[in-house]
């Protein structure tokens, strides 16, 4: 895993440069998008794959994120750090709050209660008719003091914090709270009968996933310069629960996989028909019939 | 010394008192069976003491303390634990994994996001330590889901040893097994009275006349006897509410 890795990075890190000189500035920009969704569905990863943890409600810290972005520059508030620090701290919020509701309920009821909750987010923001409601708001991107935020700026700040990110799942999913996680996962009432508090272990898992979504949402705010409704709706929580299934539910890169593969296979499919939606749906089913660790378990099977 | 007492204990599920004023006392140091037939509530009884089920009525008081409103897990850390009468394990992880889960358990904190676990030799060699206990040391690395019935069974005893509780609750070590792997199971159970209290649900008569000190039978959710095997044997109450067709062959 290493050696690809490294090209990649490398690869991530030339790709501006190239992309300008070359006149395929579109590309770094879808580049930019399948970075910040790859943030979003990773976090989602965290608490669907390695914490068993349905939630259909992923879109409410993302949108959230996204929000907080365009209400702070429209009240005058024009640091980059200050909006990135509250559109976090309000996702963790959120998630706290949905998460110590929906956490005592199991299976469909859990996923069906997050749902719920994500739609209220939805219908209340689109009520706020100063914030734009359905038409969505205006998000300008604010400052960061050390360097202006052009396209390639946001690139090169997706990358950082989608690399952050990773490392930070990474050394936690091997940690001691990580192993305590899945173990949850894979037998609950037995972690139970082992002395754990597997309410707040899974409460904590799906804080930090909402801060982490969060997060994506600004940066997806920064790339879109806008603030729009859809990034609330249920659909993107469908969305990044597609990344995370086609990718890899549990997979460590399940969630990069996932939104790279599905942001690439609509761009394609989208040139080719209208109906692209029907692809998408065939590779998606093919996926769980013969695949069900997704492409990352694909790629592992190597010998 | 009294460890374990339950008072007037109830459970109601619905129009059924599965637990029914259910008095019962573990002394200290003694194993203490509980018998009773299909359906008495012996589950019920061991679900309501480990805090999966909340009472109705009634009182627990464990170790000098009232327990009765504690949440499962932190009556483990009190020294309360238990193994399941199916067989309950994580499936898909070693034997190792499942043993240094259980060791983290008593071990420090959980909430270490940092520090990769794997590398933690101390909650390894314990593990290790536990495994070679119930015989499983050779095979360590191997899948929960892959070993025997039998070994099954023990890995379920030791991921209750590793909590090293005050109490062991052992509800039917002996479920499902041949009479070979029940001998070895009686066996170990044996190698641990010397260290543990421990309260034995179990239908093999053979292993808990051989096993207890004491027993206590439990019929519609009510202790009606307690007593050392001898009482417990002579008893016409008991000959006539359970032991009645076993009881010739005990």
């Amino acid at each position: 895993m290493r050696w690809p890795l490294l090209l990649l990075v490398l690869f991530l890190l030339a790709f501006p440069p190239i992309a300008s000189a070359t006149g395929l500035e579109f590309y770094q920009g879808l580049l930019t998008k399948i970075m910040i969704l790859a943030l979003a569905a990773s976090s989602l990863n965290l608490i669907l794959g390695y914490g068993g943890m349905v939630s259909f409600g992923h879109a409410a810290y993302f949108g959230l994120g996204a929000y907080a972005v365009a209400i702070l520059m429209r009240e005058g508030i024009s640091s980059g750090w200050v909006i990135w620090g509250v559109a976090v701290g309000l996702s963790a919020l959120l998630a706290l709050l949905i998460g110590a509701i929906c956490l005592r309920t199991r299976g469909v009821y859990f996923i069906m209660i997050t749902l719920a909750f994500a739609q209220m987010i939805y219908y209340l923001v689109v009520s706020f008719k100063q914030y734009g409601g359905e038409d969505g708001l205006r998000a300008r991107r604010p400052e960061f003091g050390l360097f202006e935020l052009t396209d390639t700026a946001l690139y090169y700040l997706s990358l950082a914090v989608l690399a952050g990110a990773l490392y930070l799942l990474h050394r936690l999913v091997h940690s001691r709270f990580g192993r305590v996680l899945q173990a949850i996962r894979e037998n609950e009432s037995r972690a139970l009968a082992l002395g754990y508090p597997v309410f707040h272990f899974q409460l904590v898992a799906f804080v930090l996933s909402g801060a982490l979504a969060g997060l994506a949402g600004a940066l997806m705010a920064h790339y879109t310069q806008y603030a729009s409704p859809n990034l609330l709706a249920w659909q993107q929580s469908g969305h990044l629960m597609m990344m995370v299934i086609l990718g890899g539910v549990g997979q460590f890169w399940g969630g990069v996989l996932g939104a790279a593969t599905l942001s690439i296979v609509e761009e394609v499919l989208q040139d080719l028909t209208i109906h692209w939606q029907l692809g998408v749906g065939l590779i998606l089913l093919f996926i769980v019939l013969f695949a069900p660790k997704g492409l990352a378990g694909l790629l592992r099977r190597r010998p | 010394m009294i460890l374990l007492e339950t008072q007037q204990l109830s459970k109601r599920f619905g129009g059924l008192l599965a637990v029914n004023s259910c008095n019962l006392e573990v002394r200290a140091g003694e194993v203490h069976a509980l018998i009773g037939p299909n359906g008495a509530g012996k589950t019920t009884l061991l679900n309501l003491i480990t805090g999966v089920l909340a009472p109705s009525k009634g009182q627990i008081r464990f170790d000098g303390q009232e327990i009765t409103h504690l949440p499962a897990h932190a009556r483990v850390h009190r020294g309360l634990a238990r193994t399941f009468q199916i067989t309950n394990l994580f499936k898909n992880y070693t034997v190792r994994v499942n043993l240094e889960l259980a060791v983290q358990a008593r071990r420090g904190s959980s909430f270490r996001f940092w520090q990769p676990v794997a590398k933690e030799r101390a909650l390894t060699e314990e593990a290790f330590q536990v495994a070679e206990r119930v015989g499983l040391g050779r095979r360590f690395e191997v899948v929960a889901g892959q070993l025997s019935h039998g070994e099954q069974r023990a890995l379920e005893v030791a991921l209750a040893l590793a909590s090293k509780p005050k109490l062991l609750l052992l509800d039917e070590p002996m479920a499902g097994m041949g009479p070979e792997e029940s001998a070895r199971m009686v066996e170990l159970i044996e190698s641990l009275r010397q260290e543990f209290t421990i309260l034995l649900v179990e239908h093999d008569m053979d292993a808990v006349f051989r096993l207890a000190q004491r027993i206590s039978v439990l019929v519609y959710g009510q202790v009606i006897a307690t007593g050392t095997p001898e009482e417990i044997r002579a008893n016409p109450e008991v000959h006539r509410a359970y032991l009645g067709d076993e009881g010739g062959a005990a």
